[in-house]
């Protein structure tokens, strides 16, 4: 039940962070050169995206031995994780920018600026955002759910919080600049630092003891190492 | 073309931030690999996880100080 939780949240969260990003991309698209193409384009991506998560998720669930599944994308999940966890500790620190979904607003509307056959361009950028963005959801859904044996919640997961962000989206029409993207980037790193530590070890042959509550203690400590690091960061560079 | 390179970097960039942070990550596992391995006992899993949060804090601060 738990690796489920965990499966769900992480598959929710990594979607939501990414589908804002996406979403503000589209949305600049579409106001400002129509949505007809800039739908064609989204619709595409999602698509290619469908397609992926089909086919590896596939091969990774009926072909991969379970042992060598969890150690590989254990592995590959601490990476993925571990990077999330590094970028979002450097932007709590104050040493890098916070993503600002109003500029990336502004840079995709002056990128459109002066492009001459704006049907193909609204349709390019589109799918080309839609789709980078997407990849790493792709991952996190993949990868969570073929290792915890739920490909179907970790869809279920990603699905729904690209339903929410699109419905919202739809809503306000605007950039979801008041989503605090940084912190859902620090909460899926922390899961998924965690979950790859988990099933990396577990595919090494070791056991854990109280097997899935252990995940909680290495939440815990990811959560109190990047602590750590933010407020021994912050000290210098305030200084 | 320029769509497939951005896709090919947009792939490892999934993995890779900095390649001496992932190297060293790398390396934490496959000690923690031959060790247990060799040992075979409960719990080993938390040395290699305080290993890894050890290189994020360490990490981290380098790249903090190399930004200052």
């Amino acid at each position: 039940m738990y690796a489920q939780l965990f499966t769900f949240g992480a598959a929710f969260l990594g979607s939501a962070v990414e589908s804002v990003e996406a979403l503000t991309i589209v949305l600049a698209v579409g106001l400002t050169r129509g949505w007809r193409w800039s739908l064609y384009g989204t619709v595409v991506a999602l698509v290619a995206l469908a397609v992926l998560v089909v086919l590896f998720g596939q091969v990774i669930v009926a072909r991969v031995p379970e042992s060598a599944l969890k150690l590989v994308i254990g592995t590959l999940i601490v990476l993925f994780g571990i990077r999330w966890l590094h970028k979002a500790v450097l932007r709590s620190a104050g040493v890098v920018a916070l993503h600002d979904e109003e500029k990336s607003y502004e840079d995709t509307i002056s990128e459109l600026k002066g492009a001459a056959r704006q049907d193909w361009v609204a349709f390019i950028i589109c799918l080309k955002g839609v789709f980078l963005e997407g990849l790493e959801v792709v991952f996190i859904v993949i990868a969570v759910g073929g290792t915890s044996k739920g490909l179907p919640t970790a869809v279920a997961g990603g699905l729904l919080a690209m339903v929410v962000v699109a419905a919202v989206g739809v809503v306000v029409r605007k950039p979801l600049a008041q989503v605090p993207e940084n912190t859902l980037k620090y909460a899926v790193g922390i899961l998924l630092t965690s979950l790859g530590t988990f099933w990396a070890v577990e595919g090494m042959g070791a056991s854990w003891p109280l097997d899935f509550v252990s995940i909680f203690g290495l939440a815990a400590l990811y959560f109190g190492a990047s602590r750590l690091a933010v407020m021994t960061i912050r000290r210098p560079v305030l200084a | 073309m320029k769509f497939l390179r951005a896709a090919a970097s947009e792939v490892i960039g999934l993995f890779v931030g900095d390649w001496t942070q992932t190297i060293v990550s790398i390396v934490i596992l496959a000690v923690g690999w031959f060790a247990i391995g060799r040992m075979r006992q409960t719990g080993l899993g938390f040395i290699v996880a305080f290993a890894l949060a050890a290189q994020l804090v360490v990490a981290t601060r380098l790249e903090a100080r190399r930004r200052a």
